[in-house]
């Protein structure tokens, strides 16, 4: 697009709101990260809205050795290292078929995903949490990993049978004719050639997953199979007792996905752009 | 193997996996949920339970005529969320999305997207906890800022607990309705407002009769956005407020969750509040489908 010749004062103005909200989105995030520098007795006896006066930084070994949180990190690790590839390997699968492979129940199967990006999950839980304790999965990794990949897939085989109708006929059809299977075409030509759509879906899944908390806190009970949300979420409503701690808890749990975001944010935000679409 | 047969079968393989787990996981729970609702059952043993009676609606009746009216609040409490979103979100999204798509400001053009963006990634746990910090109790940020004001303030509860909740969902999905509208933005075709201002149009005239004509679709679309989330909130308020005080901030997510998951369980009341839940989502995916059919082609 252009650049357009706007006045001065204008441009003072679109600047100003610009900084203005862009200092209101960080700056809780940036005061949290610097009150994890403080002890509790300092953050409660000295100004809240200031910098520390001594750096401390006692609460990150408490909060990483007692606080279990290098367990949780790894919980989290695991449970988005078998979501991912999941949901992108099964969304890719059913996108080939639904966008390449013409049956007439694909209307239909195809439909039933879509209904999946709107409906919500807390809709379900009390089913779940009955199916999971039939099938005597409660406490278990396998109680939360199944749930995240099905909640992952309505959108992923959205995205991929999206992507896959734009990939040409001729190619596929010529690979046909010289003999390849379904099979053969989707692990040598689909698959890799979809890469960008797998991309953006794995985006999505991961802070999907890396975030969920409501399915962790029901499924699992024990603290060595929970992932880092449910550690923030033990201090949710239960405040006041050790806020250096809590800080640094938040601050932990933050730095990961920070790190996520500042690497991939170019294509994490393309990514919601082509989900919400539809909607 | 004739080909007829391995497309069936190739058919099968690819799409077989994903639809058995999406059955059980989310289409089945959902009829489940529903026809749960109508009965009595409280726990305990499904099949060959022989206290298990099918009630009919009775379930929803209570819910809809017991005298705490808790299921109201916490439906009023989602209808404000939609309220934020539609009077606040989208258009302040918007705004934000038309000034960064127009190239009114040249510099850091990227890096005022990125940060304000930035909640949006982050754990609604994360940002609960730290707005309950921020914002509740004694020891809060908030009684801080009004010391400073007012030397002598006490602490006193808030008369209007939803509205700190309400500015936290502001701050933190304005981002997301921003980024929708900057990706439909940079669809229309430039060559379109560039003739408009050889033309003679001024920037106002450009945005009313170009610029919103062409997103009427995405604007409904965020619309739509905005109930399905505001039927998704749960994470947020459990952390910042966990629906308190005395239930005043809760929305159906907190509800059925308090009536199944605390307490002594209330399962036939947690189903209901379920089903209508899903109830609204599919209204939802019915209007979704008749305004892709309005608005031609779905994608846009």
């Amino acid at each position: 697009m252009d650049k357009r010749n706007v006045s001065l004062p204008v441009k003072i103005v679109i600047y100003a709101v610009m900084i203005i909200f862009t200092v209101l989105t960080v700056y809780p995030i940036l005061w949290l990260v610097l009150q994890s520098f403080k002890t509790s007795t300092t953050y409660l006896t000295t100004n809240k809205l200031s910098l520390p006066a001594k750096w401390y930084t006692g609460n990150y070994p408490f909060v990483l050795v007692q606080g279990n949180y290098l367990n949780f990190f790894y919980n989290s690790l695991i449970y988005s290292a078998v979501t991912v590839p999941a949901v992108v390997i099964l969304s890719n699968m059913a996108g080939y078929a639904f966008a390449k492979i013409p049956f007439k129940i694909t209307r239909w199967l195809y439909g039933l995903f879509i209904v999946g990006i709107l409906l919500t999950l807390q809709s379900i839980l009390i089913p779940l949490f009955l199916m999971v304790s039939a099938a005597k999965l409660h406490d278990t990794r396998l109680a939360v990993l199944i749930p995240y990949i099905a909640l992952g897939l309505p959108m992923g085989v959205y995205l991929c049978t999206d992507f896959i109708k734009s990939i040409h006929n001729e190619l596929l059809e010529s690979a046909r004719i010289d003999g390849a299977s379904f099979m053969r075409i989707f692990t040598r030509i689909i698959f890799p050639m979809s890469a960008p759509v797998s991309v953006t879906l794995a985006i999505i899944t991961f802070t999907g997953t890396w975030n969920e908390f409501i399915l962790m806190s029901l499924m699992i009970s024990s603290e060595k199979y929970k992932a880092i949300p449910y550690a923030v979420g033990r201090y949710a409503g239960s405040l006041g007792s050790d806020y250096g701690k809590l800080f640094t808890s938040l601050t932990v749990a933050l730095i990961p996905i920070l790190v996520f975001y500042f690497i991939f944010r170019n294509q994490i935000t393309k990514g919601v752009a082509a989900g919400a679409v539809k909607g | 193997m004739t080909t007829r047969t391995e497309k069936r079968l190739s058919y099968a393989v690819l799409v077989l996996p994903a639809l058995i787990i999406y059955l059980s996981v989310v289409a089945f729970p959902t009829i489940f949920s529903i026809l749960l609702s109508l009965t009595n059952y409280n726990g305990g043993l499904i099949f060959g339970n022989p206290d298990i009676h099918f009630v009919g609606l009775k379930s929803y009746i209570w819910m809809f005529t017991e005298p705490m009216g808790n299921f109201y609040q916490a439906l009023g409490n989602n209808l404000l969320i939609v309220a934020v979103s539609v009077f606040g979100q989208i258009p302040l999204g918007f705004g934000l999305a038309y000034i960064l798509s127009r190239r009114l400001i040249g510099r850091g053009n990227k890096l005022f997207q990125t940060m304000i963006y930035l909640p949006n990634v982050i754990s609604s746990i994360i940002i609960g906890v730290l707005f309950n910090a921020i914002i509740y109790g004694r020891n809060s940020v908030l009684m801080e800022v009004k010391r400073l004001f007012n030397p002598s303030a006490v602490f006193t509860l808030n008369p209007n607990p939803m509205v700190p909740v309400l500015v936290v969902i502001l701050w933190m999905f304005t981002g997301f309705y921003m980024i929708i509208f900057l990706a439909n933005l940079q669809r229309i075709d430039p060559a379109i407002i560039e003739a408009a201002r050889i033309d003679g149009a001024k920037e106002f005239r450009i945005l009313w009769h170009i610029t919103l004509p062409a997103l009427s679709g995405v604007i409904v679309t965020t619309a739509i956005l905005a109930i399905s989330g505001s039927l998704k909130s749960f994470d947020l308020i459990y952390a910042m407020t966990n629906g308190g005080p005395a239930g005043k901030t809760r929305v159906l997510s907190l509800f059925m969750y308090e009536s199944a998951f605390r307490g002594s369980p209330n399962y036939p009341l947690a189903n209901a509040i379920s089903t209508v839940m899903v109830l609204i989502s599919i209204v939802l995916i019915i209007v979704v489908q008749r305004l892709g059919k309005t608005f031609g082609t779905k994608e846009d």
